[in-house]
């Protein structure tokens, strides 16, 4: 029987080069992402363990970027911690509250590469598989136990195999796609699997966009999501780590899966989606919900912050102004995004539309700081998650949506089809 | 630390379907650095006063999906700080179960507990034979029992303990 691609990315990582689904292995982490979680979590946990080195310099990052720069004395601690134990430790990545959101700086920074398997304290963590890479989110404690050790035990993930075929028509963008997806599998019908990706519409998509499907695919309970190579993976890879080696993995043509679903969107086009509160799986066309009016709007996240997240955003808000009494926070996802908006003009756009255009953090996602909602209050944002009070008050309430689908609505003031403005 | 795995009996606290992190734990608290002061915000959402009047082993039941979303190992931790002696549910999520071993969570898997208990109700949990009884009508609710992997590491009081006395050592 043949292999899926969670199996033969697993596999490449045991000592004996096996993994099959059911399989309990144990597995050696090619990197290792650590954030705030470190300061607050993982420190104290090693002090338990006796523990003396973290087992490979080179192949952990640590990154601050959920509260960046420090929104309160407990982050400016954490933050304070995390940067103690990168000198102690002699790590050898660290991006401080100046660089962005980790998912971003990762792949930016050529430490993502097809084949790796990547673990991250992070949920989120599946977002490289766009890259062709096993990722996963664990958290401080199998963390920890991964900077001693450079190993962890995964149970192999059975698959579920989605393919989309076809054009995403105008002002439908790849998380309207993952949101459709989500709403069919549900808040718990990936739990444990991995999904593989196939089909036209995922070979012919960018790496950002792909980065977003990866990204959410938690949101059903997704383990892993790896994607196959592609050109732009290929002409990515050259760019940001033209020296580094690196094989692409497809599965077997007779892989098992437990569970197909097709899309064509030639013969079905996809409509711009909105999930509504409080769970990303309640995804909905905009047309049923267009007209809630919104206070605040949010582009950002490691979602949807990316440049051509940006320029599509600029394109609905460029010579025009939000509705009066709106807030339209824009939270480029790292450094670079923000470098790039700023030589292409897009900074100015926004500023000009009325626009707040924040440093890179995961601030309003996780209703830190720099957009988080009061009592009552209605966002609609380019983020992952929508649970009751995840981005401030638990009266508040959250829609997640397309950057175009936010940039309309901030024009408007409420829910828009951004295919009419 | 040993945990009684076979005797756990508290009050019920009783959920439904979907419970997320964020309703165990809002990101908003994730920055406090004790875990004790931390647990004061406990199911502020859906249980606003959970933190005030939960009792050492009580135990939460919950329908499909408990502890989606945030791999924040702080849910489970909180729970565990709150007295929690075990949840059970009809399934977590993938990254919370794990958190919830490596903490010392105990953790069921039982179907339809969440509508056969009524909240409040004491209810006795046995973990090696994955059962729960219910002192009302002693009637008894057969759940997954979990590995030995699973007990070697709950007997040993988490991931970290279970470390220092086998890996630690090699």
């Amino acid at each position: 029987m043949g292999k899926t691609l969670a199996e033969k990315l697993l596999a490449n990582h045991t000592d004996d080069g096996k993994a099959t689904a059911g399989d309990i292995v144990e597995a050696h982490i090619d990197l290792l992402m650590v954030h705030e979680v470190l300061g607050s979590r993982i420190i104290p946990i090693l002090k338990e363990m006796d523990f003396k080195h973290v087992w490979d310099p080179k192949r952990i990052i640590v990154v601050n970027d959920h509260w960046a720069p420090a929104s309160d004395i407990n982050s400016a601690e954490i933050h304070r911690r995390n940067r103690n134990f990168v000198r102690e430790q002699g790590i050898m990545n660290f991006c401080d509250v100046d660089c962005g959101i980790s998912h971003q700086i990762l792949p930016e920074s050529g430490l993502v590469a097809p084949g790796d398997l990547i673990i991250g304290s992070d949920s989120h963590s599946t977002t490289y598989g766009a890259f062709n890479a096993f990722s996963t989110g664990l958290a401080a404690t199998d963390s920890a136990l991964i900077l001693a050790t450079g190993m962890s035990w995964f149970m192999v993930p059975e698959t579920i195999r989605i393919e989309v075929d076809g054009k995403l028509s105008k002002m439908v963008m790849s998380k309207d796609l993952i949101l459709l997806i989500l709403k069919d599998l549900g808040p718990d019908g990936a739990n444990y699997k991995s999904i593989e990706f196939f089909g036209t519409t995922i070979d012919n998509m960018d790496v950002g966009p792909r980065m977003t499907m990866c990204n959410m695919t938690v949101e059903a309970g997704a383990k892993c999501s790896p994607m196959m190579v592609n050109g732009y993976v290929e002409s990515w890879m050259k760019n940001v780590a033209p020296t580094r080696k690196w094989t692409s993995t497809k599965p077997d043509d007779d892989a098992e899966y437990i569970q197909n679903l097709t899309y064509d969107l030639n013969k079905d086009p996809l409509c711009p989606m909105v999930a509504t509160p409080d769970n990303p799986t309640n995804g909905q066309s905009v047309i049923e919900v267009s007209g809630v009016p919104i206070d605040q709007a949010f582009i950002g996240s490691c979602t949807n912050g990316r440049i051509d997240d940006l320029e599509i955003a600029a394109k609905i808000l460029k010579g025009k102004k939000i509705r009066k009494g709106v807030r339209l926070i824009i939270t480029p996802a790292s450094r670079e995004t923000y470098v790039h908006a700023l030589h292409e003009g897009l900074v100015e756009i926004f500023m000009d539309a009325g626009a707040i255009v924040t440093n890179s953090t995961c601030g309003a996602c996780v209703g830190g700081h720099l957009g988080v909602l009061g009592a009552g209050e209605v966002c609609i944002s380019t983020t992952n998650r929508n649970f009751r009070g995840r981005m401030g008050h638990k009266d508040s309430s959250i829609y997640l949506a397309s950057p175009a689908t936010v940039a309309a609505s901030a024009l408007e003031g409420a829910i828009t089809d951004p295919r009419r403005v | 630390m040993t945990r009684n795995l076979t005797n756990i009996t508290g009050r019920a606290w009783v959920f439904g379907n979907d419970i997320n992190t964020d309703q165990i734990i809002q990101g908003q608290y994730l920055t406090i650095l004790d875990y004790a002061e931390m647990a004061k915000h406990t199911f502020e959402i859906p249980r606003p006063l959970f933190a005030s009047k939960v009792k050492k082993n009580d135990i939460v039941i919950a329908g499909r999906n408990f502890g989606g979303g945030s791999s924040r190992e702080e849910a489970p931790k909180v729970l565990l700080e709150s007295g929690i002696g075990c949840v059970i549910a009809e399934s977590f999520a993938r990254i919370f179960y794990r958190n919830g071993f490596n903490v010392g969570l105990p953790l069921l898997i039982a179907p339809n507990a969440a509508k056969l208990v009524k909240d409040g109700e004491t209810v006795t949990v046995n973990l090696v034979e994955g059962t729960l009884t219910l002192r009302s009508n002693k009637d008894i609710i057969h759940g997954k029992p979990v590995t030995e992997r699973i007990l070697n590491l709950l007997s040993a009081g988490g991931a970290v303990q279970w470390y220092r006395k086998t890996l630690g050592k090699r």
